[in-house]
């Protein structure tokens, strides 16, 4: 029989660790993809009322009609949350899904922009959305979600500069200068993805250790018992 | 594959398929929306004499027809507080806001008209029916016209660069450039909701 201590690790202790932690990750995983599916949801709802507040109606003299902003609050957002609340329900936990709603996250938040005139405190939605989307412990989710705000500056910064940066002719590295921002803050949440990982693995190991002595200690009770019976049984 | 799984993945491709065509169709119509011009003031050379906006000898004028409940227009008055700021002070402005005669008293007062009331060295003026947008000949709200000292049209257009986009753009900078200089003359199109078809 073989015996351990508790900082000895042996291939079946980590096989039996990293099964833990994978486990956890999954577990944790589906609870963030349920967290952004209501995110998502209430984000689409607020959008609506937002645009309904901000700007209602548009006037052709004494004739009003429904804003185009609601109509794209209701259908644009809702075309928006679509996939990722389906991918929420019908496959969470995957990678997929991570990704997909770490690009609707990011285009919520350029409509929610967009609904509220350009206001700059909306741009506020993209930085707290980044440090969610961190929660997933999955640092190439931040990447996805850096990828579609720098594209999106980007695309919009050659065909409508106008609307996101109030100028028709911006510098062409304009939109590199809004991405360095965005990396900013997702050099430390990604280095907050990798310790926390770390820590997930190191407690997962704790645990598979812990079992294994726990299965060792019982082994060896096993065994002095039936040896303390056959004592009594060759006295006997 | 089961039947359970051809349907998820069917359903998956599809919303994948909707979700890029929702995103490509509400930028495209947003951008038209909002880059899309109303119609521009066919503007007189001169002030218009049968206006009942008072006008001096000498004095330069700032005029800004508003529909009140155009929410695009809180643009414009932004820029046309930035402007006031910039321009001498002996420039003096009025809002001329659309008040149809048959709607119910207060009707105009909305957080567009707040806003207005509020600007320095500014007056609003009330127009019923949009009698004096006829005579100024301007159809769209934030259409802004400036005349000189002799009553001469130096600038028309409107100030905002696109529907509802507060910031910076050549025609509030025409404007500011045009009452500091004493000199030149301007146009922009102008972004709003409209008050005379």
């Amino acid at each position: 029989m073989t015996t351990m201590t508790m900082n000895e690790t042996t291939p079946a202790v980590e096989d039996r660790a990293a099964e833990l932690r994978d486990a956890q990750l999954d577990a944790r995983r589906k609870r963030i993809d349920r967290m952004f599916a209501v995110l998502l949801a209430i984000q689409y709802v607020a959008g609506i009322l937002g645009a309904l507040f901000v700007s209602p109606y548009a006037w052709e003299g004494k004739v009003r009609v429904l804003h185009m902003h609601v109509w794209v609050a209701i259908l644009g957002g809702g075309g928006i949350v679509l996939l990722p609340l389906l991918l929420a329900w019908l496959k969470p936990g995957a990678a997929i899904t991570r990704h997909v709603i770490a690009a609707s996250q990011m285009l919520s938040s350029a409509l929610l922009i967009h609904l509220t005139g350009g206001r700059i405190e909306t741009h506020f939605h993209v930085f707290g959305s980044l440090a969610f989307l961190a929660f997933y412990l999955d640092w190439p989710v931040l990447v996805t979600a850096t990828v579609v705000v720098a594209a999106d500056h980007f695309l919009r910064g050659i065909f409508w500069p106008e609307s996101v940066y109030g100028i028709a002719n911006p510098e062409w590295w304009r939109f590199l200068e809004h991405a360095a921002w965005v990396a900013f803050e997702d050099v430390f949440l990604v280095w907050g993805c990798i310790l926390g990982q770390r820590e997930l693995r190191a407690s997962a190991l704790r645990q598979a250790q812990v079992e294994h002595l726990s299965e060792q200690e019982q082994l060896k009770s096993a065994a002095l018992e039936m040896a303390l019976a056959e004592m009594q049984t060759a006295s006997a | 594959m089961s039947a359970r799984r051809i349907a998820v993945a069917a359903a998956l491709i599809l919303a994948a398929l909707l979700w890029t065509t929702t995103i490509g169709a509400m930028v495209h119509a947003i951008r038209r929306f909002e880059s899309t011009p109303g119609r521009a003031a066919d503007a007189l050379g001169s002030w218009p004499a049968a206006s009942r906006i008072p006008r001096a000898p000498g004095e330069w004028r700032l005029v800004m027809l508003i529909h009140p409940h155009c929410s695009c227009s809180r643009a414009s008055i932004t820029e046309l507080e930035r402007i006031i700021e910039h321009s001498p002070p002996s420039l003096r402005t009025y809002i001329v806001v659309y008040r149809p005669s048959d709607f119910a008293k207060g009707w105009e007062k909305t957080d567009v008209f707040t806003s207005a009331s509020r600007l320095p060295r500014t007056r609003i003026v009330l127009d019923q029916d949009g009698h004096e947008a006829r005579l100024f000949r301007g159809f769209t709200s934030g259409q802004t016209y400036l005349y000189d000292g002799d009553g001469k049209l130096r600038f028309s257009g409107g100030i905002t660069l696109l529907r509802g986009h507060a910031g910076f753009n050549s025609g509030s900078a025409e404007v500011i450039e045009i009452a500091k200089s004493k000199a030149g003359a301007g146009t922009h199109p102008v972004f709003g909701c409209a008050i005379n078809k």
